[in-house]
């Protein structure tokens, strides 16, 4: 029996059916206790979901959903390291890597000494070229470290380096991804072989993405260098599952930095993979993030799931998609140095749950993941917000912005610092602002102007529903919980629609055939199987 | 004439014995760590040929005392150097307020310091406006008088100066000045007097135009390798030509101290400031960085990029020789990199080993007595500073202590052919063999 056949599902249905999905956020508003009954502080994270079309009794009604479900078993399992990836027979222990030894049981209080030493081993690498005492072949310091990977070994890294910009470091981090070479063309440009290092950060180290980007670079760095061995033992280091593989490629064992198959590519920040944040932040700063995510995984394993955050933001989320029949969801950051969130969100959540099968392998009956994109807010507002605020789609939204900023002294009285913090006011004005009318459509505006809207162009249907997060700063602590509260959420939903979060087969069969159509542009022969389109295709480049 | 000193480093120390010796009667003040009961019995913070005794002589003749009552300073002289370091711009800021307090009739100020330029204009007016505080009527003038001594010839480069850079609108300051320093002029007259502001440029301008030398022959030193071109040879082409000379034309591991790229570094951190970017010198500066690691790199490669385990002897640590001090020297870099890759390395320095103890916090350095010494088992040894009991040794008893006979030389101070004839490998900046 699939979940929507179940009582507590049906329960849903007919509370939405009985008014409250087509109930606005306006009347809602009139409960003067609500926005401080429907929101939640945990340490420097603050969640508002009170402009969400529910009502006390619908969340009641998720949560006998949750229970139904078994969700705080399922959380459970999680962290204590089950196997809770059946079709790859793995755990997914990401947050068993940010424990610390605290707090944890099961394998993932088995793993936490492999971690810790590995963890050591990345520390000692991080010191050294931070130091400046990793050396390029001629001696000189390396300057500039290139990150090579893609998927989970690019995001995390790319966006939360960015994130944390604001730290200065001694080094310049780079980043290559996509197997088109032209990223690693442009870049190479401006860098010098004596003072680059390439990271070469591959979960399975067969990814070919990564691998061509990396061929390219060394060939760069042979075109100077003869000596391969100093080539690789001074210019690469390799983050991987697999030192075999490493080994294989030419990693001197020294080079090497491992993480495990139980940890899933689009959670492999937390891990080894973490090294370029560590080379921006330092290893304390590393460590500091760790620390916040695992305040976000105690509060998802502790608190009772009316007051746990996650499980809130999981659950309102099913309740749009599934019984309000709305799938699109956009990420709202008020800061620009939270440019790469949208598209690491993208990643985490749609990979994980962007799934038509349950765990018994039968096509469920209900939507799953919903579209999920974003863009910088302020940016965005003058992009797509149009369709927010007029279009025919209904969209989810999640404004997140930063309280204090670490960028410039708030307390400081140069004219610049004036100008930047009146540009702080203005970016959380437009957040709140954007929020506001998007749930209250023509309801927000003045009565004073009322006049100047009467058109039919002019129209503001409002009632889409947000959620938003405050931080008290970004920084390494609050980027950790931010992200880790995704994760779980992300978790939350799949454990709702019996889903496996952690396996993404529906990337596997698009890099199969890539093989074999490179072969065939290769030897157009084996072309001739291939639909008239491709191979039209293929001829027009060959 | 009765003259104040304010600051007892080398410049102060050098300006108060001088100026005793030729009959004033001089009060310095330190500002700063040194300290009034060691100055009073002649210890020196810096070892400085013959200073020493120079101020010892003056102490003893009592036209020279160490004072540290800035009330006492202040009133007994209408003449006052200021004698502050460039990073203690904040001290010579208190010495005018107390300047501005406590004198009681005309004020001529002398500075040395190498200031932000502006700096004795600024002061001038802030003295001005003290004294109209206190309604006091007095002539003020502050006059900008940099300093030229280089360490180690501190006290011939103030007596029988290159130069005397006077900067002042003021003609009774002028001839103050002149009539003070007259006996430090004898030969050629050697004022250079004009503006305030040129003076004090012309103090960064010096430095700013050595350093640019020193850097760009370094360059051409380590351009000339990949050519298999001897340096040396080229040294002497161009020092012949009549527009460039010999001077500052040695190409070696980088220059250091504490003034000297301070100077330049000041002076280019001034100009972005103002939001000018001084890109030449910004490049002779980081250019100077990098050749401070220039033997540790040949080091590196000779080595086959692994260090571990290598015992690396160094002769000489200061930043030039007849110097004990270490600050900003490439020694220290160099061997910070040594040691980061897990060589041992081995010391010597006839003066400058207890001021690299005060720099030095990290381990793997051995310091020995002898400078054989640092040869025992060394796989290589580096010449960082051209002392001159360096430059005869006694070759076959280094090639019999040494591990490995191989040979950076620093400061090109050696004959490749001889040493090749003793069986060393050797390498030297744009010379020597190629790693």
């Amino acid at each position: 029996m699939g979940v929507e056949k179940s009582s507590a599902w049906q329960a849903l249905l007919e509370h939405s059916k009985s008014g409250v999905s087509s109930e606005k956020l306006v009347n809602l508003f009139k409960d003067k206790t609500r926005s401080e009954r429907f929101s939640i502080d945990l340490q420097e994270m603050f969640l508002d979901y009170s402009k969400n079309r529910i009502t006390d009794q619908t969340l009641e009604l998720l949560l006998d959903l949750a229970t139904q479900q078994q969700l705080p078993n399922w959380i459970d399992k999680l962290l204590s390291g089950e196997e809770v990836n059946d079709t790859e027979h793995r755990s997914a222990m990401h947050s068993a890597l940010r424990a610390g030894g605290q707090g944890v049981k099961g394998k993932a209080l088995e793993v936490q000494g492999q971690i810790e030493s590995e963890f050591e081993k990345m520390s000692l690498i991080v010191e050294k070229i931070r130091s400046g005492h990793w050396r390029g072949f001629t001696g000189k310091p390396i300057t500039d470290v290139v990150n090579i990977g893609v998927g989970g070994s690019d995001l995390g890294p790319l966006m939360m380096t960015n994130a944390l910009q604001t730290i200065k470091s001694p080094i310049n981090l780079h980043f290559i991804s996509s197997i088109d070479g032209t990223q690693t063309s442009n870049i190479l440009k401006n860098l010098n072989q004596e003072t680059t290092l390439f990271l070469l950060a591959s979960k399975s180290f067969t990814t070919i993405d990564t691998l061509s980007n990396a061929e390219t670079a060394k060939d760069w760095l042979a075109e100077v260098l003869d000596d391969s061995d100093t080539l690789l033992s001074q210019h690469f280091i390799g983050v991987s599952t697999k030192p075999d593989m490493m080994s294989e490629w030419g990693i001197p064992k020294d080079n090497q930095l491992v993480f495990w198959d139980w940890v899933g590519g689009r959670y492999s920040m937390w891990s080894t993979i973490g090294l370029p944040i560590a080379l921006q932040i330092g290893m304390t700063g590393f460590r500091e993030m760790l620390d916040g995510a695992r305040i976000m995984d105690q509060h998802f394993g502790e608190a009772p799931l009316s007051e746990n955050i996650p499980v809130l933001m999981g659950l309102i989320d099913v309740w749009n998609i599934n019984f309000l029949d709305i799938h699109a969801k956009a990420i709202l950051p008020y800061d620009a140095r939270l440019k790469y969130l949208p598209s690491y969100f993208e990643q985490l959540v749609m990979e994980s749950n962007g799934k038509s099968v349950n765990r018994a392998g039968e096509k469920v009956a209900y939507k799953t993941c919903p579209i999920l994109w974003g863009e910088v807010g302020p940016n965005a507002q003058h992009a797509f917000y149009q369709l927010l605020h007029q279009g025919t789609q209904a969209v989810m939204c999640d404004f997140i912005a930063p309280v204090e900023r670490d960028d410039f002294d708030a307390h400081g009285l140069t004219e610049k610092e004036g100008s930047l913090r009146y540009q702080h006011e203005l970016a959380l004005a437009n957040c709140f602002a954007q929020s506001r009318v998007l749930m209250l459509g023509d309801d927000a505006i003045p009565i004073s102007i009322k006049e100047q809207f009467n058109s039919p162009f002019k129209h503001y249907p409002g009632n889409q529903p947000s959620n938003t997060i405050l931080l008290k700063s970004i920084s390494a602590k609050t980027m950790g919980m931010l992200v880790a509260l995704y994760e779980h959420k992300t978790f939350v939903e799949s454990v709702i629609w019996e889903i496996n979060p952690f396996d993404q087969w529906g990337v596997e069969l698009g890099k199969l055939i890539a093989k074999e159509t490179h072969a065939a542009i290769k030897d157009t022969k084996k072309a001739e199987e291939f639909d008239a389109s491709t191979q039209g295709l293929i001829k027009r480049v060959i | 004439m009765n003259v104040s000193i304010f600051g007892c480093e080398l410049s102060g120390l050098v300006t108060a014995g001088a100026l005793a010796q030729t009959g004033n009667n001089v009060i310095a003040l330190p500002i700063g760590n040194a300290k009034v009961d060691e100055l009073s019995k002649g210890k020196m913070p810096r070892n400085e040929p013959g200073l020493t005794k120079l101020i010892k002589n003056q102490l003893k003749g009592e036209n020279l005392t160490f004072e540290e009552d800035w009330r006492k300073a202040v009133e007994h002289s209408q003449v006052l150097f200021l004698s502050v370091p460039s990073w203690r711009l904040n001290r010579a800021e208190e010495v005018i307020n107390k300047i501005g307090r406590y004198a009681s009739g005309e004020v001529l100020v002398i500075n040395q310091s190498s200031f932000p330029i502006g700096t004795a204009d600024r002061f001038e007016a802030k003295l001005k406006l003290a004294f109209a505080e206190r309604g006091l009527v007095a002539k003020v003038s502050v006059v900008a008088m940099p300093e030229f001594i280089s360490e180690g010839s501190a006290i011939s480069d103030f007596t029988t100066p290159d130069r005397i850079v006077l900067g002042s609108h003021d003609l009774e300051s002028i001839k103050r000045v002149k009539d003070l320093m007259r006996p430090f002029n004898r030969i050629t007259d050697q004022f250079k007097v004009m503006s305030t502001r040129a003076a004090e440029y012309t103090k960064y301008a010096v430095n700013a135009l050595l350093a640019t030398r020193i850097s760009l022959i370094n360059e051409l030193a380590n351009n000339a390798e990949h050519f298999d071109i001897d340096m040396e040879e080229v040294r002497q082409g161009l020092g012949s030509d009549s527009r460039i000379g010999f001077n500052y034309l040695y190409p070696g591991c980088g220059f250091g101290g504490p003034s000297f790229a301070s100077d330049v570094k000041n002076l280019v951190g001034t100009l972005q400031s103002k939001g000018y970017d001084a890109d030449l010198l910004k490049a002779v500066l980081s250019n100077n960085e990098t050749q401070k690691e220039v033997l540790f790199r040949k080091a590196w490669r000779f080595f086959n990029t692994d260090l571990r385990g290598k015992t690396i002897a160094i002769w000489g640590l200061s930043f030039k020789p007849n110097t004990s001090t270490v600050e900003n020297a490439p020694s220290l870099r160099t061997i910070e990199a040594l040691v980061a890759q897990g060589a041992k390395v081995k010391v010597y320095d006839p003066k400058a080993m207890p001021d690299f103890t005060m720099h030095w916090r990290g381990i793997g350095v051995e310091l020995v007595e002898n400078m054989y010494d640092a040869l025992e088992d060394a796989d290589a040894l580096f010449l960082m500073t051209e002392w001159k009991m360096f430059w005869s040794p006694d070759y076959a008893l280094m090639k019999s202590k040494m591990k490995t006979p191989v040979l950076f030389d620093g400061r090109n101070i050696y004959d490749k052919e001889v040493l090749m004839g003793y069986g060393f490998r050797y390498f030297g900046v744009g010379r020597g063999e190629r790693v």
